[in-house]
């Protein structure tokens, strides 16, 4: 413990924080990549089926059916990658990036353990430190970046289903936002302030103090659309394969497609952290008032893998909904229930509690 | 004739939304739950290569060609399957024998060739059902596929042995009878 210690003092900040950022980002890109195996297991167990359990690591340990990962990353990665002749060349390019990068950097201000102070020094696990500024405001607007790789997808490879996806993403996306802004607001407003760092400390290690118990419209409300946000049935109609082919996904074949399928399990994983963060106490471990720090890392990470299979259920039991559905469900449910948390939580906090 | 749509009429529970999502996860999960600790074997999935299904009987599978204890055809080339033959798949050449024995009793006719098309037929047992001597059977195998075309067209000895392992018989390639026409064997 103490040589650990010692290594701490002596890394300068930079390597530390370059660290952090291989461990966040390569724990979120591969947990994603994980999270393909699971959807396809979970759904298959789901449909009483049983999923692909025949690809072998080196053609020997079926280890059940995790090798799939790798057969697949290696498929994709030597097929052919085709550019339709019509296609926007250079946005057909930039389009999966713009898709996996959003996804991902929302993770940034996230603190995935409790800090600590080490030879007088505060180590936070986060990418940003709290107090940056930005704190929870910076996700969402990330989060509103995210349409962007799938319309710039859809508009690139000059396709009209791929259109029609784009068209219905950027469409969805104005009907949730609001309702999931504002209840992301009245958070704000219960805590006093919008560092995630803060959002937490509030919520203490007693369940019935997360926000999810006096926020529950809230919570339903912010859930439902993280549903929409990640682009994931049952509000999947950017893709709806069974309506518009694969919607923004028709052109994109090998590791382009693979990236934007990275790039949905990445937006999982990053949804999953807010939904974490914001309702259910990020980094605290039920009644352990002062949990040691990998203790609330291990809590983090659950609570994270919960809430990706949650998405995973979810996708497996519900239907797609009609793509006027959502936008009665954002305009006439979401807002108004987003509106009277909010309402009602400010005249609390007028009543003085 | 008119149709009369009855109106469901959901109960404001239902109509929340959330109710009726939580009762769906809780089916699937249900079944999540049940084929997790299901074994393999028990499971509805037939993992083929591995399993196999046992088939009913009377499945209509590759063919067989009978044949009597002393390994005699039990067809007497009577062309009756041939003609029954939707697909138009089968194929026999006729031929005297003489010298008979036991077994074949009266029967003189036998196919010289006898040969099915397994790439047309449609397993529709119709041979089977028109055969007058029982002589040709479909039966539970149901792997019938090959890497070339040619293998695929039967002749009279494979459709003689296609169950001969299954069954503990003997592979046969020779009738016990030699095909003799009656007029070269002296009076
Ligand atoms: S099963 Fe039908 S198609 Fe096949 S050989 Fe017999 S009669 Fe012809
Ligand atoms: S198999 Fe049966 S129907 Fe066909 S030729 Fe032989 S005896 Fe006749």
């Amino acid at each position: 413990m103490d040589m650990l210690a010692s290594l701490l003092h002596t890394t300068p900040a930079i390597a530390w924080m370059a660290l952090k950022v291989v461990i966040v980002f390569g724990g979120v890109m591969s947990l994603a990549a994980v999270w393909t195996w699971v959807e396809r297991r979970g759904s298959a167990m789901i449909q009483d089926r049983i999923g692909p359990n025949r690809a072998r690591l080196f053609g020997r340990w079926p280890i059940l059916g995790l090798a799939q990962i790798a057969a697949d990353g290696i498929k994709m990665f030597f097929k052919e990658d085709l550019v339709t002749t019509d296609a926007n060349r250079r946005l057909f390019w930039l389009a999966p990036i713009l898709a996996f990068v959003p996804a991902l950097m929302g993770f940034a201000v996230i603190p995935f353990g409790k800090s600590f102070v080490s030879g007088g020094q505060t180590y936070h696990l986060a990418l940003l430190d709290p107090g940056n500024g930005m704190g929870m405001l910076y996700p969402l607007a990330i989060g509103g970046m995210a349409v962007y790789g799938v319309l710039v997808a859809a508009w690139s490879s000059n396709n009209k289903w791929s259109i029609l996806g784009g068209m219905r993403a950027s469409a969805a996306m104005v009907s949730y936002e609001i309702g999931l802004s504002l209840a992301v607001i009245s958070i704000f407003m219960t805590t006093g302030g919008y560092d995630p760092a803060e959002i937490i400390a509030s919520q203490s290690h007693l369940p019935w103090k997360w926000n999810v118990v006096p926020q529950l419209p809230g919570f339903i409300v912010f859930f439902t659309c993280m549903f929409a946000e990640t682009n994931r049935l049952p509000f999947d109609f950017a893709e709806g394969e069974s309506e518009i082919v694969a919607g923004f996904n028709t052109e994109f074949g090998s590791m382009k497609f693979s990236l934007l399928a990275l790039a949905e399990y990445s937006h999982l994983m990053t949804a999953s952290a807010l939904i974490a963060t914001l309702y259910f106490g990020g980094w605290q471990v039920p009644f352990v008032k002062d949990p040691p720090v990998l203790l609330s890392v291990a809590s983090f990470v659950l609570k994270l893998v919960f809430f990706a299979w949650v998405f995973v259920w979810i996708r497996w039991t519900l239907p797609r909904f009609r793509y006027d559905q959502l936008m009665h469900l954002g305009w006439k449910v979401m807002l108004p229930l987003s509106m009277a948390n909010l309402v009602f939580h400010a005249w609390r906090m007028s009543q003085g509690h | 004739m008119g149709v009369i749509v009855m109106k469901v009429e959901l109960s404001w529970l239902d109509r929340t939304y959330v109710w009726p999502v939580m009762k769906g996860m809780s089916i699937t999960f249900q079944h999540f739950i049940k084929q997790l600790f299901t074994r393999t074997a028990k499971r509805y999935t037939i993992q083929y290569p591995d399993m196999k299904k046992e088939m009913p009987a009377g499945y209509r599978g590759l063919h067989e060609l009978k044949r009597f204890e002393d390994g005699a055809i039990k067809c007497v080339a009577c062309f009756m399957c041939e003609e029954a033959c939707p697909a138009r798949c089968i194929s026999i050449q006729a031929e005297e024998f003489g010298d008979l024995n036991i077994t074949q009793g009266f029967e003189e006719k036998r196919p010289a060739q006898f040969k099915i098309d397994m790439l047309r037929c449609i397993y529709c047992g119709m041979c089977e059902e028109a055969c007058p001597k029982d002589a040709i059977w479909l039966r539970n195998d149901y792997e019938v596929a090959a890497y070339d075309r040619l293998s695929m067209q039967f002749g009279k000895w494979d459709l003689m042995n296609t169950y001969a392992e299954a069954d503990g018989k003997d592979r046969i390639s020779q009738d016990p009878t030699p095909s003799v026409p009656r007029r070269t064997i002296a009076m």
